[in-house]
């Protein structure tokens, strides 16, 4: 192939790289609830990208002579995988059949369903107390109707019943007849077992019993599920297996099977995750309300108690202690009607449970104290807030007093009562504000709680829980107190960045760019922020709280959970080391994955084929010899380089007129005065630009900068660690056909000080009259039709920049160091003005 | 506010989202908002009343939003019409600017960006 329409390929697979990142930071973008979009909008990104990605692996097979047609067998697994979310199939996230409760985390609800999603992220999150126990995830309950081949006869069972042909009663018999005569599968039946056996010999106790539980997929957002399913109570380990039965068959509840009809539920969406948690053998159990559900406007929880197991005081089949608390600190006790308690539900010792008359002397008194009160408020309010809705919470209390939660769920209150958006006209002028329409929203919603200013003297580590995070700028460090936060104001920040992308996936709201937030809002004082509104209130707004509460919130739309759903195919970047086993097409897990590998090969072919192996007739190729080891590859294609060359070239031949200009500004004497200490320029740009380790000695492994140049043309690829710097210059005399193209990405891993980078680069482009735009952590500058002095001037600037990099990486300390590199750089781009 | 000075809207649009999304960002800013999503309902209702203004999408299943549209203008030439679409093509644009619609809004867009619309179609009506 003939080099030149080798290189066009080249280009555009370059091309099609950066269409395809930035078409995945504007998607990530969507999720910040500010945009309006519809599914189709979904599924035209899909498609593009998919469109995209498949032309970028054809082009590298032309490039490569179809060396990575495995490329393709990743694309079409991920393309398929795509196709199935986008029909509304839910893909299973792991193969595991069982996962114990600490393995449990956010990624993988749709495989362990929400029930045993919520209790395992209130243990991890909060290190609260919930049951020992593990799930059974929706894998095993695949495998379970795979080995007893069991889809075909209840679709056709199902079918009757939709036919009309049979009543949902006896459709519902049939199936979970069929269902309880199977058997557990080996692997399942033995890895449960372990499990168990594994908790039970944590305890020391022979018999350790469980509770088995239904966890189906959405069962927690869709109150109407809740109490269809099974729950088997108290059983001893080797009876687990027949209780996952019971449990599974109750999936096809007449009551469960109506609903999926009337909810267009489809056949693959059937699926339950089981969770078996270790018995407590409650002293007392009962249920949170974090509000009161019929007159959530007196702002208060509700607690109903009882003694012994919480079956009963769920059903509502006892009568309960009663309590009535502040939802505010110190959630004061406002009402208290203790109940005479005849019975309660205890265990049996050999499994199952049954009911016992109550002590006398206990029936009359309280079930909880009021110390287990206070705690439970001080639960539930941290729940609340890390759920974003008003929480219905089961729990027990153990022999030990230690309260342990069993469930937390969303609480629907009485709609009729809801506030509607209307109403909440007008409150601007109720409450004092400290913020009014400033900022930008990376996330929209409405956090209350105290502020909380990140200065100098304050550590990260004391944000407390429930705080509003306000700093100076939205930097990625911000991100470790994501748990805690309830909100996020900054001074400066961009919805693209890092932190805006956390902020969304922990649906925390988040204000940007107010300017002067952190001098407007005082330290330690409670607050209220609207990012709808880009309003910040002094005070808590009871309405907007309860609003925000109640609304359905935008991210949980359907339309939310299928971009972020389909975002994870695409979005994330697996392949991050070019030497490690999984760099390889069938490596590639996203959409990312499958870019990044190819734009490392893209480079790599170049290269080889060009100075490693026969050279193009067309074509000149030569490491450049230059006093600092810059690993850096030229390619002439015509006029670039002058004289002979065996395989070294030397600065002076480069006639290259944009490589001339960037290797000037690349060995600028003035950039390195300007640093505080010291710095040996050599070693520096060694560690700069050396692009493999020192101990590969195949030449074939050295060099992976390449530059393609012209008498008027250069094409550069840079990588430097995981960063990327492409340039694409031409400069004539014809001030119509020059440009400069301009990009940098930072790679997988943003740091503090790599955002500090993007913004100093940013600042300084812009002021250079580059049209400059930040997509997260990349950064893309255009230059067009402008004379050849400028353009040179410009391309000075960009060698001074790509040599500056890595050093700001280290020297970036604190976000003053902006303004002091870019005023640095300023005199340097001045002085060589002034020398021209 | 007096109920009878607030400015009225009718959003139609057959994806549920975006009137779910929609209609609460304008409540909050004061407008009186209705939401439909088939267009007979809400010609019906349109018949019942005038809105100051009406947001539709022009591609639906089974709806042609133009039709929709040129059906309230003739109706109440007097209704703001904002178009948002997924489909935005030169043609449909010039198409729904000739039947006097006052913006055309490519879907996905911003909030900020739509309510930017609205103030001026409200501007635009206030100015009569």
């Amino acid at each position: 192939m003939p080099f030149k329409i080798l290189f066009a390929e080249f280009k555009k697979s370059l091309e099609l790289n950066n269409q395809i990142l930035d078409l995945i930071a504007d998607a990530n973008d969507k999720l910040s609830g500010d945009y309006i979009f519809d599914e189709q909008y979904i599924r035209n990104t899909c498609q593009k990208l998919t469109d995209l990605i498949r032309q970028l692996i054809v082009t590298i097979n032309h490039l490569t002579d179809q060396k990575y047609s495995d490329l393709y067998t990743s694309f079409h697994r991920i393309e398929e995988e795509i196709e199935a979310l986008l029909k509304g199939q839910m893909l299973p996230h792991v193969n595991e059949f069982i996962l114990p409760y600490n393995a449990i985390t956010r990624n993988v609800t749709d495989s362990v369903g929400g029930k045993n999603s919520h209790i395992a992220e209130i243990g991890s999150r909060f290190g609260l107390s919930i049951p020992e126990g593990f799930a059974v995830t929706t894998a095993a309950f695949s495998r379970y109707l795979e080995e007893n081949n069991l889809s075909g006869p209840i679709d056709a069972i199902r079918t009757r019943w939709q036919e009309k042909k049979i009543p949902v009663e006896e459709a519902a018999r049939q199936i979970q007849q069929l269902i309880r005569d199977a058997e557990v599968p080996t692997r399942l039946r033995e890895e449960m077992l372990a499990a168990a056996r594994q908790i039970s010999r944590k305890l020391k106790a022979d018999s350790a019993c469980f509770a088995v539980r239904s966890s189906a997929l959405g069962e927690d957002e869709i109150s109407s599920f809740a109490g269809q399913y099974r729950s088997c109570l108290n059983i001893p380990l080797e009876e687990l297996p027949r209780a996952y039965k019971e449990v599974i068959a109750s999936l096809y509840s007449p009551e469960a099977m109506e609903y999926r009809l009337l909810m267009d539920f489809r056949p693959h969406e059937i699926m339950m995750a089981v969770a078996c948690q270790l018995m407590i053998p409650a002293k007392s159990s009962g249920v949170l309300y974090t509000y009161d559900p019929v007159n959530p406007e007196r702002e208060t929880m509700i607690v109903s108690s009882a003694w012994g197991l919480g079956e009963p005081i769920v059903s509502g089949e006892v009568p309960t202690d009663l309590f009535v608390l502040d939802r505010r600190p110190p959630y004061e006790i406002r009402e208290v009607q203790i109940v005479r308690k005849e019975e309660n539900m205890v265990l049996r010792g050999c499994g199952g449970t049954g009911v016992d008359a109550v002590r006398e002397e206990q029936r009359a008194e309280s079930s909880l104290k009021t110390t287990q009160l206070q705690e439970l408020a001080k639960i539930g309010m941290q729940l609340e807030k890390y759920f974003k809705r008003p929480q219905d919470i089961e729990f027990a209390v153990d022999q030990n007093d230690r309260i342990i939660v069993l469930q937390s769920r969303q609480l629907r209150l009485q709609h009729e009562r809801a506030p509607r958006a209307c109403d909440l006209t007008g409150i601007a002028g109720k409450y004092p504000l400290l913020l009014k329409e400033k900022g930008i929203a990376a996330m929209e919603g409405i956090a209350t709680g105290p502020a909380w200013v990140f200065t100098e003297e304050r550590d990260l580590k004391d944000f407390p829980m429930g705080g509003i995070l306000v700093a100076r700028y939205a930097t990625p460090q911000l991100a470790r107190v994501i748990h805690r936060a309830a909100g996020f104001i900054t001074d400066v920040g961009s919805t693209t960045g890092h932190l805006a992308t956390v902020a969304r996936e922990f649906r925390v709201p988040a204000l940007f760019n107010t300017k002067n937030g952190t001098e407007l809002i005082p330290h330690g004082g409670d607050i209220t922020l609207d990012t709808e509104c880009l309003t910040v209130y002094k005070g808590i707004v009871p309405e907007l709280q309860y609003y925000s509460l109640q609304e359905e919130p935008i991210e949980e739309m359907y339309e939310y959970r299928l971009l972020r759903r389909v975002l994870r195919k695409i979005e994330p970047l697996n392949l991050t080391d070019p030497a490690a086993d999984n760099f390889s097409p069938l490596g590639c897990r996203t959409f990312h994955d499958l870019t990044r590998f190819v734009h490392e090969k893209a480079v790599e072919t170049i290269i080889d084929l060009n100075f490693y192996h026969a050279h193009h007739r067309d074509t000149q190729a030569g490491k450049l010899i230059w006093e600092y080891p810059l690993d850096l590859i030229l390619i002439d294609v015509g006029g670039g380089i002058e004289g002979e060359h065996d395989r070294g070239i030397r600065p002076d031949q480069i006639t290259s007129v944009p490589m001339k200009a960037l290797l000037r500004g690349m060995s600028c004497p003035g950039i390195w005065d300007m640093s505080p200490a010291k710095v040996d320029f050599s070693s520096f740009m060694s560690s700069l630009t050396r692009t493999t380790p020192t101990r590969s000695t195949s030449p074939e492994e050295v060099g992976r900068n390449l530059a393609v140049v012209s008498a008027e043309y250069t094409n550069i690829n840079f990588r430097l660690g995981y960063h990327f710097t492409v340039i694409d210059a031409y400069v004539s005399d014809n001030i119509l056909d020059n440009h400069i193209y301009f990009r940098f990405s930072g790679g997988v891993t943003e740091t503090l000080r790599r955002a500090r980078r993007t913004r100093l680069l940013a600042k300084v482009l812009s002021s250079n009259d580059f049209l400059c735009e930040v997509h997260g952590d990349i950064v893309t500058a255009r230059l067009k039709r402008t004379d050849r002095n400028r353009m040179l001037h410009c391309l000075f600037l960009l060698g001074l920049l790509v040599g500056f990099t890595r050093q700001l990486d280290v020297r970036m300390i604190s976000d003053e160091s902006i303004d002091t590199f870019f005023n640095e750089i300023k005199t340097i781009m001045e002085e060589q003005h002034g020398r021209k | 506010m007096e109920e009878n000075n607030r400015t009225s809207i009718l959003i139609l649009d057959d994806e549920p989202i975006v009137s779910k999304r929609l209609k609460p960002s304008l409540e909050k800013k004061g407008y009186k908002v209705e939401a439909f999503t088939t267009s007979s309902e809400a010609l019906t209702r349109v018949r019942e009343q005038p809105f100051d203004i009406v947001i539709t999408d022009l591609k639906m299943e089974g709806v042609d939003g133009m039709q929709f549209l040129t059906e309230v203008k003739e109706m109440y030439p007097q209704t703001e019409v904002i178009v948002i679409t997924g489909f935005a093509t030169m043609a449909t644009a010039k198409e729904s600017f000739t039947k006097g619609v006052f913006d055309f809004l490519a879907k996905p867009f911003k909030l900020g960006e739509i309510a930017e619309v609205i103030a001026k179609a409200e501007a635009k009506i206030k100015k009569r």
